[in-house]
């Protein structure tokens, strides 16, 4: 079998909220099913052939960093269009998500342009959007973790989820997070993956059927991730939000 | 002079009652009367500052041992590094009529906390350690903290003392262009080639936003570096560290060499003692105060500090990923097998996010020392679990406890059993319970339990909002 090839991008600017640990999961999580797995890490100065990849991975920088990775993408907006419009898998994390869209819009009021593949914008607000966050994804169930954003976006597609607990896209609306084509944008780090071994399926599952191979995940022990996500829904979440259900929670403790 | 005589009564119930009181009188006196910083602090005549992302702890302490071979120093207790625990380490040297009773101070002064107190102290030496990766949720990102550092030293006069070898810390002294500022660091024969893809935070000449070029490391971000764009360069250290076990040589631009004790282990305390001389040379010290000083040096708690517990166990503070890995290095060092308890905990103090695990190099565990096994506890127990399960040990040897004194006591059990020595490894708030449990522990065996057993430890309150970062607050 050829290898699922992941890009890695720009490990050197957008590597704020360990992008490690989802590029470990997804690695891992191939190795322990016997696919073969190669990451590739682009820097700013390497050519970027998206043909070559079945999934890419955008990160989150600070602020300084988004802007020089904008610059740095934007030169490919055309390929970019185009592989996402063939179904290209593509997960972005905080500033990699703001950066799918129009533009992002810095408390000084100075907009920095993005690649422009979604309908959204993004604007930073005066505070930021700080803490543990839980959703509801139709397609990958609960999906928990951190949040810390300064900017409110607004998107005119699917979210990944709806906010059980938490701030995210904007604090107003309730949803978290973008689904358009086989793209997943989201301000959950944690980091993502983990955590939530149903969602980095998903993505792999994604990988896979656009590498053409199709072919059903074998499952894993997922024990301590699952206990991991569990432990940090009844603890951080449930407990955090004062309510007692019937299903044990706020038990823990 | 009610805040004055409220914090001072305070202070003097929790020393009455055995309590750290390391923040929590300042904090009394601060609400009922904000003036009283400024009143006390201004009777200083001389002070000193360590600030940074790690090492400012055992830096303050060393050098606080260096001015008090010489003089009596007003220093603030370990980790007690906002306005709060300022004010009470002047308050403990305050009379009851507000008298300053000693006018030297070494403070350990936090990177957000640098503005706010700088107006006030009279700061002559001001020493940046390091800028790393430190607790997100709190600053934002790390240019915040950058600019902070900046913002704080540029309210004084004093003269910088900066880690030069980190060209986050060089930024901020070219930023300061007005002040008298030296650097320190490393020896070029302690570089060493990067083994592993690891993210620096520094990686990156804040004057161009060009990639720097690395010729060699030291640990994390530090390094010898060079813009690849700009004249961005590491500068040359005015004092320059070589270290050997127990020994930290330094040479003084212009000087013979000196050569000290070091009585720490480790790189980073090499750095840490390094740093300390510096700010003592610059603050006119001998070299003969300076030896005394690291002489009566005593490792601070968690900075691999042994208990008798049997099997014989030995404590680290991990708060960061650079802090975390230069810990796996030092423990990596040491003789024998071994078997791990690592006690995660998220609370204010801690940081409530904790990726900062998926930065650290746990794959040091499996890839260089492979343990026994490995316990994982605190209030984030099992993420600590699939933090190791991912950086590859094998899923025998990973336990979670999710506590602390039950994860230390699984530990120390399957520890005795394998015959191995334990390394516990706690983020901030599970330091204290940790020492104390590992206190208890060790006591028990010579039967002489003390400890007062029915005193809640931090977990009991996982969501109090600590305000500052000191033991009592976060104890809730
Ligand atoms: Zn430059």
């Amino acid at each position: 079998m050829k290898p699922i090839r992941i890009a890695h991008l720009f490990p050197d600017l957008l590597n704020l909220y360990a992008d490690k640990g989802n590029i470990l999961t997804l690695r891992r999580r191939l190795a322990w099913r016997g696919i073969p797995v190669e990451v590739e890490q682009v820097r700013r100065d390497d050519p970027l052939h998206l043909s070559r990849y079945h999934l890419v991975l955008l990160g989150g920088g600070s602020d300084r960093e988004q802007a020089l990775v904008g610059e740095v993408l934007r030169k490919q907006r055309a390929e970019w269009a185009s592989a996402v419009a063939s179904g290209l898998p593509l997960l972005a994390i905080c500033g990699g998500y703001q950066l799918l869209g129009e533009y992002y819009e810095t408390a000084e009021g100075l907009k920095v342009p993005g690649l422009g593949l979604l309908d959204m914008r993004t604007t930073a607000g005066s505070t930021r959007l700080i803490g543990n966050i839980a959703i509801e994804s139709p397609e990958c169930g609960r999906i928990v973790g951190f949040e810390n954003h300064a900017g409110r976006t607004e998107h005119r597609h699917l979210p990944l989820g709806t906010v059980l607990h938490g701030h995210g896209n904007n604090g107003q609306d309730g949803k978290e997070g973008v689904r358009y084509q086989n793209v997943i944008g989201t301000y959950i780090h944690g980091p993502l993956l983990p955590k939530n071994p149903r969602l980095a399926d998903f993505v792999l599952q994604l990988a896979l059927a656009y590498a053409g191979a199709p072919a059903e995940l074998s499952p894993l022990d997922d024990a301590l991730e699952l206990l991991a996500h569990e432990a940090f829904f009844q603890r951080r979440i449930v407990v955090g939000r004062g309510l007692r259900r019937g299903d044990g929670a706020g038990a823990s403790r | 002079m009610i805040g004055l005589w409220i914090g001072k009564c305070v202070l003097w119930l929790m020393q009455r009652f055995g309590r750290r009181a390391t923040s929590l009188p300042g904090k009394m006196a601060l609400r009922i009367s904000p003036r009283l910083f400024a009143r006390l602090a201004r009777q200083l005549n001389f002070c000193a500052v360590v600030t940074g992302t790690n090492g400012k702890t055992t830096t303050t302490a060393m050098l606080s041992r260096m001015f008090a071979a010489g003089e009596p120093v007003i220093h603030n207790a370990e980790g007690a590094n906002m306005q709060q625990g300022i004010l009470t380490a002047l308050l403990r040297a305050a009379s009851w009529t507000g008298r300053l009773r000693v006018r030297t101070a070494v403070f350990e002064v936090d990177e957000a906390t640098l503005p706010v107190v700088a107006p006030y102290l009279p700061i002559r030496v001001a020493v940046v350690t390091n800028l790393f990766r430190d607790q997100l949720d709190r600053y934002g990102e790390l240019d915040t903290t950058v600019r902070k550092v900046t913002e704080g030293l540029a309210r004084t006069a004093a003269s910088l003392v900066l880690n030069g070898d980190d060209p986050l810390v060089r930024h901020v002294g070219l930023s300061l262009g007005t002040h008298h500022v030296v650097y320190f660091g490393m020896h070029r024969g302690h570089l060493h080639p990067l083994e592993r893809e690891v993210m620096r935070d520094g990686a990156f000449c804040l004057r161009c936003g060009h990639p720097l070029r690395y010729d060699g490391f030291f640990y994390g971000q530090l390094g010898q570096y060079a813009c690849t764009h700009c004249d961005f360069v590491q500068p040359h250290p005015t004092f320059c560290g070589q270290y050997e076990p127990g020994r930290l040589h330094v040479h003084q631009e212009g000087l013979p060499g000196m050569s000290f004790p070091l009585p720490t282990r480790g790189l980073f305390n090499a750095y840490n003692a390094l740093a300390a001389v510096a700010a003592a040379r610059v603050s006119g010290l001998s070299a003969g105060q300076i030896e005394r000083g690291l002489q009566s040096f005593v490792p601070p708690l968690g900075r691999m500090q042994p208990f008798a517990t049997t099997p014989v166990s030995v404590l680290n503070l991990i708060k960061n990923p650079a802090g975390c890995d230069s810990v796996l290095a030092a423990i990596a060092a040491e003789p024998g097998d071994k078997g791990f308890c690592i006690l995660i905990n998220d609370l204010a103090a801690d940081g409530r996010d904790v990726s900062w695990l998926w930065d650290a190099d746990f794959e040091w565990l499996p890839d260089r020392i492979q343990p026994a096994f490995c316990v994982a506890g605190g209030l984030r127990a099992e993420d600590m679990a699939v933090r190791l399960k991912y950086a590859g040990l094998p899923a025998a040897a990973i336990v979670p406890v999710p506590g602390i004194e039950p994860a230390i006591d699984a530990a120390l059990d399957r520890a005795a059993a394998r015959g191995v020595s334990l390394y516990v490894l706690a983020t901030y708030t599970a330091l204290y319970p940790a020492a104390r449990h590992l206190t208890r522990r060790a006591d028990t065996t010579s039967g002489t339990a003390s400890w007062d057993a029915g005193r809640k430890n931090d977990e009991t309150h996982p969501d109090s909002p600590p305000v500052s970062r000191s033991p009592e607050s976060v104890r809730g």
